[in-house]
């Protein structure tokens, strides 16, 4: 009997064992993300309920780099977007951060496009920092 | 009774403690009334004028416009001027701000030069006057006739149009600048951008 208990304890062990390896896998390994993704490149103040930044495309012309992003409204009713852009520099230090917060009405079921220009040559990456009314936060 | 005695002192200095660390300013920060630091950037929609939220539109859409002109790009770091943007609304709006704001965008960018513009040329003048007065070396005063004319001028104007029914109030700003070639006197660039601003004005 006592050695049926030790089987069964021994038994428990290399099952859980490889489940908490597992688990604490899961855990440690961060969720890769493509860096030129759209989640990637878009930072949200609170979640968006009806608009999302449904395209971006960025293009480095003489030698600013130009990014153009396009914004769905999946509501029937307007929606008021408030973005700015973030302009980084080949190391991911923050460039200017004097962008301002620009508001965009976006009508019902529509697509809208808003334009950014890096401010200086040294910029090579960006985010956009998007925010609406119905969101929980608001700048 | 040494007990006793202990156990109120440490008591004392509990609460003497307690009372010094509640005294003490945490925050470098001298706070009288309602005063509170906000986000420049931040979207200001208090009243439909002319606000910094316009002032930084118009800036940054104009000095994006004007780093991306052909023109602008097909000489190496040309010169540039401002001139005059005159104000056609019916309120005060300190066109100057709008210009000098699109210059610096355009300055940081390092694509562009700036000469002084006629406000700022006094100030030059005098600055050039005074180094060859006589006072300073003459190996290192800056010499007369040196100053190089700028390739370019923007000018421009702002207009408004105000329209009111029943509570609305609403008001169509549009910023018209252009890049003038100083020598051929050619517009070589132009945009325009606008602004609408609509506001309820009902009471209840």
């Amino acid at each position: 009997m006592k050695e049926t208990n030790t089987k069964r304890k021994r038994h428990h062990f290399v099952i859980f064992t490889p489940l908490l390896f597992a688990l604490n896998a899961c855990a440690t390994i961060p969720t890769a993300q493509n860096p030129n993704s759209i989640p990637a490149k878009v930072e949200q103040l609170g979640e968006m309920s009806y608009l999302r930044v449904s395209n971006i495309a960025a293009q480095t012309r003489k030698q600013l780099l130009f990014v153009q992003a396009e914004i769905s409204n999946s509501d029937s009713d307007n929606q008021q977007l408030f973005y700015r852009f973030k302009w980084l520099d080949a190391h991911g230090f923050v460039i200017g951060n004097d962008d301002p917060w620009q508001p965009l009405l976006v009508y019902a079921g529509q697509k809208q496009t808003i334009n950014g220009l890096a401010p200086t040559p040294q910029a090579t990456d960006f985010r956009i920092l998007v925010s609406s009314p119905d969101n929980t936060g608001n700048p | 009774m040494t007990n006793i005695i202990s156990k109120s002192t440490a008591i004392i200095a509990l609460s003497t403690t307690v009372l010094l660390i509640g005294c003490a300013n945490q925050t470098p920060n001298l706070q009288s009334g309602n005063v509170a630091y906000g986000d420049s950037q931040a979207v200001e929609t208090l009243t439909n004028e002319f606000g910094s939220t316009d002032l930084q539109s118009i800036a940054q859409s104009m000095s994006n416009s004007l780093l991306q002109s052909p023109v602008l790009r097909a000489t190496a770091r040309p010169l540039v001027t401002v001139a005059d943007v005159k104000n056609h609304t019916s309120e005060y709006i300190d066109t100057k701000a709008i210009t000098d704001t699109i210059r610096a965008k355009m300055l940081k960018s390092g694509l562009v030069r700036f000469a002084v513009d006629t406000s700022a040329m006094k100030n030059q003048t005098d600055e050039l006057i005074r180094q060859n007065s006589g006072l300073y070396k003459k190996s290192q005063s800056k010499k007369l006739g040196q100053m190089e004319g700028a390739d370019f001028r923007i000018e421009g104007s702002i207009t408004s149009i105000v329209k009111r029914a029943d509570d609305v109030k609403d008001i169509y700003y549009k910023l018209s600048l252009q890049l003038i070639n100083n020598e051929s006197g050619v517009i070589e660039w132009a945009d325009e951008k606008e602004i609408r601003k609509t506001s309820n004005q009902s009471m209840f």
